[in-house]
């Protein structure tokens, strides 16, 4: 190519670049992302692996290495521990709840009542996915992972830690990647619910990376330290589904909704295997609609 | 072409843009390799070279993205193209242009990003973006700019020297 041989190139370029920004809106470049992902993703996979060896080696003795993988066991335990103990919390209050519906069934002998969940939580299907890459755009809080829609995953399912704990969802899948946008992405926004009051509210990420709880009604009780989970509203996820704790509550007087500062149940630093929900019972929403 | 080497190092380079540097932070953020990768060849082989190279860098830059499909291939096209320019060349010496497009092109191309993500609806926070992503990124990637020459200079010259390689 010569140097000098004019900037039409170069407009070219930026045209066809503007062009594929207006079609990825429309959805049209999905058959070129995922022909690219597919060749991207071994590379992907491979570099990911030789980083993840090369770190280890970069350790310098062996008993460092074994503290670590100490740690790493008790910290994993912990997570696991703590998990399990938020679960049992979230039966303990799902238990008092059906206690409550059942003292106002035997209160009120004349109703006839109809008892129905939500949404039941119960998914059947986790494909496991490496964490392979982080977003290259570095004002999106997503993930790259190693499983894409060969393995059935699909935009907007739930992407989960072992234990239960929400990571994010997603937006976009190759046939051997999907792209996960984080819980504290600016752009996600989750119903959640607080797991002992049952406060329901939204759940969204900020741009400096905070997780916050919104559109808490004022005269709500919320309380520092309460675990906040994925409520089944809307139908777009399980219920239940570990987000974090409650740290702060913001509320004034002037304010129409109280806010709340959740500090995440996931390091997200230090993700490296999550499981994709890719089926659980949902409504049928059709049902709903007026004939 | 300078493609034929040129797609191999802006694919491996958008990978570990991904796979590593994106966890690595040094004085509070991480370099952009494609980015100094497609300026520098810009400003050793010109402009239009240098958006070819943007075009590709960004486009493997993209599908290592979950936001919309050519943020990264706008900005740096757009940005390679510049440091190229003939007027760059009246800046002074060859690493003295070379840091500075360095840094104005990571400016340049991160404000171009940030305000494609605006136009597209996405929250980003400008002050913040230049204050803890942009700005920091600038001054690794002006670091790490006499290195990313020697590599590239390297290679041009083994290619130029192989008989029918890309070099006119």
């Amino acid at each position: 190519m010569r140097r000098n041989s004019g900037p039409w190139l170069a407009w070219a370029l930026l045209v066809l670049a503007l062009l594929l920004i207006a079609l990825s809106e429309s959805g049209a470049v999905s058959p070129l992302t995922s022909v690219l992902g597919t060749v991207i993703s071994p590379i992907e996979r491979g570099v990911s692996t030789f980083v993840d060896v090369l770190g280890s080696f970069g350790r310098s003795t062996r008993d460092i290495q074994t503290l670590q993988e100490q740690v790493e066991a008790l910290e994993t335990q912990n997570d696991a521990l703590l998990q399990e103990n938020f679960r049992l919390r979230e039966y303990q209050a799902e238990n008092r709840e059906l206690r409550r519906q059942l003292n106002f069934a035997q209160e009120n002998p004349t109703y006839d009542l109809v008892g129905a969940d939500v949404v039941e939580q119960g998914c059947v299907v986790y494909p496991c996915g490496k964490v392979v890459g982080e977003d290259t755009n570095p004002y999106l809080s997503y993930i790259i992972i190693s499983v894409g829609s060969r393995s059935g995953v699909a935009v907007g399912m739930p992407v989960v830690t072992g234990g239960a704990a929400m990571v994010g969802r997603v937006v976009r899948t190759s046939p051997s990647l999907s792209y996960v946008q984080l819980i504290n992405d600016p752009e996600s926004q989750l119903s959640a619910m607080l797991q002992q009051s049952r406060v329901n509210g939204i759940v969204e990420g900020s741009m400096d990376g905070e997780i916050l709880m919104t559109d808490i009604l004022p005269d709500e009780s919320v309380n520092v330290g309460e675990t906040v989970v994925t409520s089944s509203l809307g139908g777009m996820l399980p219920r239940g589904l570990i987000l974090g704790q409650v740290e702060e509550i913001d509320y004034q007087e002037s304010d129409l909704f109280q806010r709340a500062q959740i500090r995440p149940a996931v390091d997200f630093r230090r993700l490296e295997t999550v499981l994709v929900v890719t089926e659980f019972p949902q409504p049928n929403l059709e049902e709903l609609e007026t004939p | 072409m300078s493609l034929y080497f040129g797609i191999p190092i802006l694919l491996v380079a958008a990978v570990l843009q991904s796979a590593w540097l994106e966890d690595l932070h040094v004085l509070g953020g991480r370099p952009d390799l494609v980015l100094l990768l497609t300026v520098t060849w810009s400003i050793i082989r010109g402009s239009n070279e240098g958006a070819l190279w943007g075009f590709v860098g960004g486009v493997f830059s993209d599908v290592l993205s979950g936001g919309a499909f050519g943020l990264w291939t706008l900005t740096l096209t757009l940005v390679s193209f510049l440091a190229g320019q003939p007027w760059v060349h009246a800046l002074g010496p060859t690493l003295i242009r070379l840091a500075m497009m360095a840094l104005v092109g990571t400016l340049v191309s991160h404000l171009g990003l940030v305000g494609l993500m605006t136009l597209l609806g996405y929250p980003v926070d400008i002050g913040r973006a230049i204050r803890m992503v942009a700005g920091p990124a600038a001054l690794l990637n002006v670091l790490l700019s006499p290195f990313a020459f020697t590599f590239l200079v390297w290679f041009h010259r083994r290619a130029q020297r192989r008989p029918g390689s890309f070099a006119e």
